[in-house]
């Protein structure tokens, strides 16, 4: 009898479909990620008049796109290794990337979501609309916003087996990331602090998110950030993919 | 595929695993003919589920062969794990689905296009059928291997792996998983199965491999090693009811010392 291989498309269809499954069952924490950047649109409501909408917009996607790639993809991933999930899908004939590439599709739907929810609250709440090409640009540069933070998300479950210090960590570098978005925002870091704060990960999603809500007023500065971002993504992505480790034991 | 891989279902040649520079795996060859239920005995850290995770394609050895239904499984490492059916020995399936939802998942992964009514028919058959809307975690042990076996099974592969499956049993499970191990060879698939459960070995197993400090140091027949080690002073020495079981042969052959 001729051993039959199943196709991958087969196979990422039924991963696709469980991984979907888990996320739905997971809403809640699908939920919480929104939390902050919507404590941001309603929060910062009054500011709209003076830094602009779309400036609000930015800095809330940013938020959300990190909680999802480090609280959400990250511990998830983490958890399922130290489970041994990850071993057991792997021992079937499915290529080892597809199981993550189910894994990240889900979460590409999860930034679109995101991007969403903060357009129509943003809209409805803090009167914040766009041109058609800027929503459609803002989306592209939200998904490439959330592979930064997928990315970074990658490298700190690479670094980390424990699925407790994983979780403890991402918490603490989420935090960090609305530390110095808020000072990096006040201008109280002082010149080189700001340049620091504006050229991290954090900055450059917001500068891309910002600019491409505007495109027209693309800049230089938005390609360098556009770049440095997809600098960030290759470094964070090679250095996830070496060190990760589908067995935590 | 060669003669020799018409009998053999599995072939393992020269096998050697290293983690860093701690070699647990020294030039381990062994193979498991097509309609037999072979075990791979030994102590804790003897080598048993590192052979058995090469075999499975979770780890890359550092050098030998593996050779599933044919397939060089570093050659063609996808078409040597369509042959396998496996169980882990510590399996464990997304926690938010229902069982219903994991057999669909594997059966997907597997290429099989299985309906609602097909799945149930299987849970039916291990008698769980009322829990297909249940999280695999809610299940008892029993419940929980029977539905790792099934999905080990469900693609009705060539050869099926299971690491220490009856570990935590209850002995009224251990048995129905004896009976389902049978079945398993009765349709004429071979299985490859650690344990650490001499009466296991000695009820189930066709022939067994005794693994050691990483290298096999016996293969035979349950009977034909207790048989060929009976008159060892070691083995009289470790007898405790004056007559010689498989446990006597191990113990004497692997020694008194407990493995950590």
């Amino acid at each position: 009898m001729e051993t039959i291989i199943p196709t991958t498309s087969a196979a990422l269809t039924s991963l696709l479909r469980a991984d979907f499954t888990t996320q739905w069952r997971n809403r809640r924490s699908v939920v919480l990620t929104l939390v902050v950047p919507v404590i941001i649109l309603i929060s910062w409501k009054p500011l709209v008049a003076r830094l602009g909408g779309p400036f609000v917009l930015a800095n809330s996607i940013t938020i959300g796109l990190f909680a999802a790639g480090l609280m959400g993809y990250t511990v998830a991933v983490a958890r399922d290794r130290d489970k041994g999930i990850f071993q057991r899908l792997r021992v079937a004939p499915v290529p080892s990337w597809a199981i993550m590439a189910s894994r990240l599709l889900v979460q590409v739907v999860m930034i679109i979501l995101i991007t969403t929810a903060v357009f129509v609250i943003g809209k409805d709440y803090d009167g914040i609309t766009l041109t058609v090409t800027g929503y459609i640009f803002t989306y592209l540069t939200a998904i490439i916003g959330g592979s930064i933070s997928l990315s970074l998300g990658q490298m700190i479950v690479g670094f980390i087996k424990n699925p407790e210090t994983v979780n403890a960590t991402t918490r603490l570098v989420y935090l960090a990331f609305i530390l110095v978005g808020m000072f990096g925002e006040l201008k109280q870091l002082g010149e080189i602090g700001d340049e620091a704060v504006h050229w991290s990960p954090y900055g450059t999603v917001k500068t891309i998110l910002l600019s491409s809500m505007e495109p027209s007023g693309w800049d230089s500065h938005a390609t360098g950030a556009l770049f440095l971002t997809l600098l960030y993504i290759v470094v964070f992505t090679t250095l996830g993919i070496k060190w990760f480790k589908w067995n935590s034991k | 595929m060669t003669d020799r891989s018409r009998s053999h279902i599995l072939t393992v040649e020269s096998l050697n695993i290293y983690y860093g520079k701690f070699q647990a795996v020294k030039d381990v060859s062994f193979s498991v003919l097509k309609g037999e239920i072979f075990g791979l005995l030994g102590p804790n850290g003897a080598g048993k589920t590192s052979t058995l995770s090469a075999i499975e394609g979770l780890l890359k050895p550092q050098s030998g062969t593996i050779n599933v239904d044919g397939y060089d499984a570093n050659e063609k490492p996808l078409y040597a794990r369509a042959s396998l059916g496996v169980q882990l020995q510590s399996t464990s399936f997304q926690p938010e689905l229902f069982v219903i939802e994991v057999l669909q998942l594997y059966a997907g992964i597997y290429g099989l296009k299985l309906g609602k009514d097909q799945i149930l028919a299987i849970l039916k058959d291990i008698n769980l059928e009322d829990q297909a809307y249940k999280k695999f975690g809610e299940l008892s042990g029993g419940q929980q291997q029977r539905i790792s076996l099934v999905i080990a099974t469900i693609h009705n592969p060539k050869l099926v792996l299971l690491d220490e499956p009856t570990t935590g049993l209850d002995p009224q499970s251990r048995r129905q998983l004896w009976e389902r191990i049978e079945a398993i060879r009765e349709r004429g698939h071979a299985v490859l199965l650690t344990t650490h459960s001499m009466e296991e070995a000695e009820a189930v197993c066709d022939r067994i491999a005794i693994i050691d400090h990483g290298r096999v140091i016996a293969v035979d027949t349950p009977q034909a090693m207790i048989d060929k080690h009976r008159d060892d002073p070691d083995v009289i020495a470790a007898s405790r009811r004056g007559r010689i079981t498989l446990e006597d042969v191990f113990i004497g052959l692997t020694g008194k010392e407990v493995r950590v």
